[in-house]
């Protein structure tokens, strides 16, 4: 979760350290702590730090940590030899260790060799076999072979062990999405949506999950769940605004033959149409009119 | 800070003082044999101004008070962390040459 003030404070460090200002130690810290993917930086500034042996001997134990976040980073900018030498570095320091013996294998994932890195993993399970990160790590490995119904199936394993691994249910969901297998998208969300009631944006997910899905049901409660966004995040997300305006016109479609005693009332669908008209008027007043123009479109 | 820290400390003694004064009212009415209704004014106008000036220091002191409303401007989620565990190396940035000169110097 990157609030706005994280977001404001990793990018001064980043513009602070990309023009040789110092920093570079916190800066990564930050974003190992917020777990963005910023490998190009990492890699840059993470390799100035442990090049120069004086910073290095600075760290003291946090040095190996460093050694790790910038080898990952290094097999995502496709720097294979790098990562390779710290990986070395990492097992001369820790020979027996699970952890160097996790980055090996995704060493081996990044080179394309997956039948060896399956036998790595597998060879770690036997160890542990309820070894969280492991089993994660297979999951991504039938992914990036396309394999998507296997990698459904992997997760799904894993989900039956580590219920409460919210990740999960979020790859899970973004992987049914990308299949089109909405409802089962919508039940990952909702599992998400009973975790972790207060964020907005899982809210906002399965609402546009039960919009796509369609049919009157689903269009009514998807517009409970974008108005329980626009609740929490105080009226400010113009998508679920919009979601709102949407949601009551394809309602309203739906209805047309139907009593007119049943219909609901438009007070929601003229409070979100206004707030919606003051945010575009203090944020881009030069697209107003377009705003007006499709508002006006979407028949009530 | 430091002037909010010594106001603090000088709200803490004026009511240590009117404590003492009222014990000090006690004991004089029990010598003169009346029952203690309630303290002087006096001390009463002691303590209110102790409370006011303790209430000051413990607002100015600790600094800068952080918001608590999820939808404030600095609060507000900006983006979920992309799930790391599950990054693939397959991407298109394979294909992008890095500029950096990659090579580990011991």
């Amino acid at each position: 979760m990157v609030t706005k003030t994280e977001e404001t404070e990793l990018n001064r460090l980043e513009i602070q350290v990309d023009n040789g200002g110092g920093g570079a130690w916190e800066y990564l810290c930050l974003v190992r702590k917020l777990k963005v993917r910023r490998s190009d930086k990492v890699l840059k500034h993470g390799l100035s730090i442990l090049n120069d042996p004086k910073k290095r001997s600075n760290l003291g134990p946090e040095e190996w940590t460093l050694y790790e976040q910038v080898a990952v980073a290094a097999m995502d900018c496709q720097c294979l030899d790098v990562a390779k030498d710290y990986i070395k570095v990492l097992q001369k320091r820790f020979p027996e260790s699970k952890r160097v013996g996790r980055l090996e294998g995704m060493l081996l994932e990044s080179k394309g060799s997956w039948a060896e890195a399956e036998k790595a993993y597998s060879s770690l399970l036997e160890e542990n076999p309820f070894d969280q990160v492991v089993l994660k790590r297979r999951v991504a490995m039938a992914k990036a072979q396309g394999n998507m119904s296997g990698a459904i199936e992997w997760l799904n394993k894993y989900l039956e062990t580590f219920m409460a691994d919210h990740d999960a249910w979020r790859e899970l969901a973004e992987i049914y999405v990308s299949l089109q297998m909405y409802k089962q998208a919508a039940y990952c969300y909702e599992e998400l949506i009973l975790s972790q009631p207060t964020l907005p944006l899982y809210h906002l997910a399965y609402a546009e999950v039960l919009y796509t899905l369609g049919g009157l049901e689903n269009l009514q409660t998807a517009k409970k769940y974008y108005a329980s966004t626009i609740d929490l995040t105080g009226g400010k997300n113009t998508r679920a605004l919009f979601g709102i305006c949407l949601c009551t016109s394809a309602i309203g479609q739906l209805t047309k033959g139907r009593n007119k005693e049943e219909k609901e009332s438009p007070e929601l669908h003229s409070l979100a149409a206004t707030a919606l008209e003051k945010i575009y008027k203090q944020r881009a007043p030069t697209k107003l009119p377009l705003l007006n123009s499709a508002l006006k479109g979407l028949k009530i | 800070m430091a002037l909010g820290f010594a106001v603090g400390v000088f709200g803490v003694l004026i009511l240590a003082h009117a404590a003492y004064s009222t014990i000090q009212y006690r004991g004089l009415l029990k010598i003169m044999e009346e029952e203690f209704s309630g303290p002087p004014m006096t001390v009463l106008a002691e303590v209110l101004l102790g409370l006011g000036l303790c209430m000051w220091a413990g607002l100015t002191v600790p600094g800068k008070f952080l918001s608590i409303h999820p939808d404030s401007e600095e609060n507000r989620i900006v983006s979920l962390p992309l799930n790391v565990d599950f990054m693939i190396f397959n991407h298109r940035g394979r294909a992008f040459s890095s500029e950096i000169d990659m090579k580990l110097k011991y």
